[in-house]
């Protein structure tokens, strides 16, 4: 090998600790960004793909119970190219021989076989239950720990239990795909139903199109004219829900939040860039006698530039056979765990070949766009200036203003009989001696630490903001029954459960949104308390909330921006109500969840008496006098036991904040990735700051010896790099703390965009501040006790002879 | 004869805070070839300043620096930086106090390494020179061994064999002694004589008056200016 590559060579591998540094710096870029990118496209393709393949349904309606006649009679209907019928119920269910029961929705199916809508993909056992076994959805195992063989026990209406052997696992990942806050699903036959207290009958109807399955405006219409056809049979309907075929309803969320790991993990790929920057630009200065010495001998320019390119080239190829395997891995590990909680499967494991290529070009540009800079300027240097090290000296010239500033403090103090310690004087004046690796290694560090801290105020801004939704949902209890019963007789009877105090009926309204020329715009659900209320607070935007005198008046959630941007309250909204179109006035408009559709509030006084239930209702709300998760739970139970005890049909009882716990878990996920990015953006910080510490130690190396000459102590010298290292942490946590306020604000921005389809009010919290500036202080800490311990071991012999 | 080196008013101004510097004082001089030439003076005298003007490692403020050789009359200061390399890398070898040995190569590699700058030689036949210069220095054994591992006289022997790499006609010489001991130091001075003999023009900076016997001619250099008795015939 000629002796300029061996020259290469031996500086890659004669210092271990750089090289593993610069190619370490490199390699969590390209990781980051490889994992992102590869599960981003592998989401991206298929999320679809999985949920086209399972058939999933354009139209689902929940409605009044249908038989297989009726449903027969909408297999010819107009657009339509299947349709199914399957019963949903709620119920509470356990592994025999456990205590905590948890709810599921039971899917009864007449005939497994005939399944062609929502298809299941078996995952173990047989995916076709028998009458009186039932198989379960994968996620039903993350809340109860149950085997293939071992039986299920559910609780019945009456409060009795029945026995179902578990025959099987299988993954649905259409079923409950836009419902965040969905409950886990178990299988059935219908014929099955029965022993469960359940009629042999369905409740809600599948329907897929026969074209323009991804066209939003066909399905529409289709729906339209189903949903008319249905209420003209005398059937009420409910919630209802609209898909396009190759679009998983929560692709574009999923979409939104990998977008925003992928910008962070562009930010990790900058500031690891500036590591590299750093790192080289000391590599350089630590190499000017070299290059001195081979420009001396004959060396031109261009062949020292090329000496350190390929240097600089062989680090991002080590860099590469790093993070290019552990970010094909990564990638797919992510996008199976997306997949996990989203409840879709993989196409399996395979390499991304755009994911390849970004890595590659990432490990090879960065670093050479990163360190052309200080290759260029260092392949310049004259080798007088090499020879002699003076090329710094050359150009500094006089004190520096810093130098200066610190000299007129230092006089004013000494003048006021404040002496600074002279070792910390001179941590001080080293932390500036180098402003532009300072400036770089301050830049990193308060970046990974303005992430790191806004990451937790979008944590908490995200949780208020779910916590305040919950202000929809006060009560302790929501206790729902099979028909309706008086509010005077389960008020009664409600008021006499332990720790009750409140006891309030609500009615409940489906209705269409329209379009001025008539067309369906959306669904909304109308939810109606009594109007004085106080189990709801509304964040309102504008107007008021319902009064009991409102007639064909009501609050809207801001999802009906989407579409009827310009409304105001006083407006009226075409409304398509028990197949009735008539129009509504707006009287108020409230923040709510984007992704969980359009919500209404009117009085339970005018819905109620148009559904003629007046003074009955199914869904009653319940409060009681202490309002902890532990408590609402035991009263949800209590209350039903009791209630199917007096001979009423309790459809269920659901504690109030579970709904909150599922979605705030949700979210937990998401910020769980968020705290990931914000981690290995303060890691690069972290290498980053003890890169320069070692840098900085080492290019002091004859200061340092002869400090000790003149009677520095190991201590003293330890304290001062130590000194120097947390100065550098400080300053950067105070940086990090102005810049996590913009930095809070658009990332809660985009993710409450992306998750809740609106902008929230920020919230900031202590907690990330504290708990950065005790990891930066430790990092710091760390980060330069290793180089100050070397160079207190150090002899004074080996100090002064360094060259 | 010409000179092979001639120096024709050369001033050298150093700027700094404190104010300019002038380090030489319009210098005229003349070196011929085969000679054994000394530079002369105390510290701080300038004269591994007037040594950086022959090399061109300075720039000089004014004046000209001509060099004859391998058939080709150079004005050094004219040349630009690659093109200076170049021609230093094929015309003058230079020898410093401190050897500037690269640490990380062997002491065959950093031999070999002017060379492969240069590209004079094909890489083999480049191997097999450098091997001879290490012999001739009397390191040959040494070959593969790093220059912290050898002593200070071995390792400014091995700066002389790669100051020859390139077969250059000058060798230029700054207190290449000056760290050694005195044995050490006069194996140096016979191996300088013996390249001398052989054609080789040296010239060599030192501030040691004792060693103003062993050259051809020397000059004493004083404040940035030659002294009143500007070149010695020296009687060998």
């Amino acid at each position: 090998m000629r002796p300029r590559w061996q020259k290469v060579l031996s500086d890659i591998w004669d210092n271990k600790v750089r090289t593993l540094l610069v190619v370490l710096s490199i390699a969590v870029g390209v990781l980051a960004i490889g994992v992102i990118a590869g599960a981003y496209v592998i989401i991206s393709h298929d999320m679809s793909v999985s949920y086209a393949a399972k058939n999933p349904a354009n139209i689902e309606i929940r409605m009044d119970d249908f038989d297989e006649d009726f449903l027969n009679t909408l297999r010819d209907f107009d657009g339509v190219a299947d349709v199914e019928g399957r019963r949903v119920f709620g119920m509470r269910a356990r592994r025999v021989g456990d205590t905590a029961w948890k709810v599921l929705d039971i899917v009864a199916f007449k005939d497994f076989k005939a399944n062609t809508i929502n298809l299941l993909e078996p995952v173990r056992g047989v995916p076709a239950p028998e009458k009186g076994q039932i198989v379960l959805e994968k996620t039903v195992l993350e809340e109860i720990s149950i085997a293939v063989g071992d039986e299920l026990e559910v609780e019945l209406p009456d409060g009795t239990t029945r026995r179902l052997e578990v025959v099987g696992v299988v993954l649905d990942s259409s079923t409950s795909a836009a419902d965040f806050l969905a409950a886990p699903l178990a299988y059935i036959t219908l014929d099955t139903a029965p022993s469960l207290g359940q009629p042999e009958l369905y409740n809600r109807l599948y329907a897929t199109l026969s074209e323009g399955q991804d066209d939003d405006a066909h399905i529409r219409a289709v729906f339209a004219d189903l949903k008319d056809t249905i209420e003209k049979s005398g059937y009420d309907v409910g919630l209802t829900r609209r898909s396009k075929t190759h679009e998983h309803p929560l692709a574009s969320i999923v979409n939104a939040v990998l977008g925003i790991l992928m910008a962070l993990g562009v930010l990790i790929v900058f500031l690891s860039s500036s590591l590299i920057a750093n790192t080289l630009s000391a590599l350089l200065q630590q190499h000017m006698r070299h290059i001195g010495v081979i420009k001396l001998i004959g060396g031109r320019n261009r062949q020292v530039f090329l000496m350190y390119l390929s240097l600089i080239f062989a680090f991002g190829v080590m860099a590469l056979l790093i993070a290019v395997p552990l970010g094909g891995q990564g990638a797919y590990a992510l996008a199976q765990f997306i997949a996990d909680q989203m409840s879709f499967s993989l196409l399996g494991y395979r390499i991304v070949p755009i994911s390849f290529v970004i890595q590659i070009a990432i490990g090879m540009l960065v670093p050479l766009v990163a360190g052309f800079v200080p290759v260029v300027r260092g392949t310049r240097v004259t080798v007088l200036q090499a020879i002699s090290g003076d090329a710094l000296r050359l150009q500094a010239g006089g004190p520096t203003r810093w130098e200066r500033f610190q000299l007129r403090v230092t006089q004013a103090l000494a003048r006021r009989g404040i002496h600074v310690p002279r070792p910390l004087l001179i941590s001080l004046r080293n932390t500036f001696r180098r402003r532009g690796r300072l400036a770089l290694t301050l830049f990193t560090l308060t970046m990974g630490g303005a992430i790191f801290i806004s990451v937790f105020n979008v944590r908490v801004t995200l949780n208020e903001y779910v916590r305040q939704v919950g202000n929809y949902f006060l009560a302790d209890v929501t206790l729902d029954f099979e028909r309706p019963y008086r509010l005077d007789e389960i008020r009664q009877y409600a008021m006499r459960l332990d720790g009750v105090t409140w006891v309030e009926g609500w009615a409940y309204a489906s209705a269409e949104i329209l379009y001025p020329d008539g067309t369906v715009a959306d669904n909304i659900n109308i939810l109606a308390p009594p109007a004085n209320s106080g189990l709801v607070s509304p964040l309102m935007i504008s107007g008021r909330w319902i009064t009991p005198q409102d007639r064909q008046k009501l609050v809207i959630s801001e999802g009906i921006f989407d579409y009827y941007p310009d409304l105001k309250v006083g407006d009226t909204l075409p409304l398509k109500i028990n197949a009735r179109e008539e129009a509504w006035e707006v009287v108020g408009i409230f923040k709510f969840i984007g992704v969980e559709g359009i919500l209404g509030y009117a009085p339970y006084e005018y819905i109620a008496a148009e559904q003629n239930l007046a003074r009955r209702s199914y869904s009653y709300r319940l409060v009681a006098e202490r309002h902890d998760r532990a408590y609402q739970k035991q009263l949800a139970d209590r209350a039903a036991q009791a209630f199917r005890d007096w001979g009423f049909h309790v459809r269920e009882a659901v504690p109030g904040l579970s709904t909150l716990d599922d979605a705030s878990e949700s979210l937990d996920i998401l910020v769980t990735f968020l705290l990931i990015m914000a981690l290995l953006t303060a890691v690069v910080g972290a290498m980053g700051l003890a890169g320069t510490m070692s840098m900085n130690v080492l290019e002091r190396t004859r200061e340092i010896g002869v400090m000790r000459a003149i009677g520095a102590t190991d201590s003293a010298v330890m304290r001062m790099v130590i000194t120097e290292g947390t100065l550098i942490g400080v300053i950067s946590w105070g940086l990090a703390v102005v810049l996590s306020v913009p930095i809070t604000y658009l990332l809660a921005t985009i993710v409450s965009l992306a998750v809740f389809n609106t902008p929230i009010t920020i919230v900031f919290t202590p907690l990330g501040y504290i708990i950065w500036i005790g990891l930066v202080l430790l990092l710091s800490a760390v980060s330069s006790v290793l180089p100050a311990r070397n160079a207190a071991r150090l002899t004074i012999r080996e100090v002064l002879a360094y060259e | 004869m010409q000179p092979i080196i001639e120096l024709r008013n050369v001033v050298k101004v150093y700027s700094s805070p404190a104010g300019d510097y002038e380090a030489l004082h319009g210098i005229n001089l003349e070196i011929y070839p085969g000679e054994f030439f000394g530079i002369l003076g105390k510290s701080g005298a300038g004269k591994s300043t007037l040594l950086n003007m022959i090399t061109g490692v300075d720039r000089l403020t004014s004046g000209e620096v001509i060099v004859r050789a391998r058939g080709r009359e150079v004005s050094v200061h004219t040349l630009g930086e690659n093109a200076l390399a170049l021609w230093r890398g094929r015309t003058i070898g230079v020898v410093y106090q401190s050897f500037q040995l690269l640490p990380m190569l062997n002491l065959l590699q950093n031999v070999m390494l002017p060379m492969d700058l240069c590209g004079d030689y094909h890489p083999r036949r480049s191997r097999e020179r450098a091997l001879e210069l290490l012999r001739r220095v009397e390191l040959e054994e040494h070959a593969f061994k790093p220059p912290a591992f050898i002593s200070g006289g071995q390792q400014q022997r091995v700066a002389i064999a790669r100051a020859l790499a390139n077969d250059p006609p000058i060798l230029v010489a700054d207190e290449p002694t000056g760290s050694l001991d005195s044995v050490t130091a006069d194996h140096i001075f016979d191996f300088f004589e013996e390249l001398v003999a052989e054609g080789k023009t040296i010239v060599m900076v030192t501030h040691d008056h004792g060693l103003m016997p062993r050259f051809d001619r020397y000059v004493r250099i004083v404040d940035g200016q030659l002294a009143e008795d500007p070149v010695e015939e020296v009687a060998v």
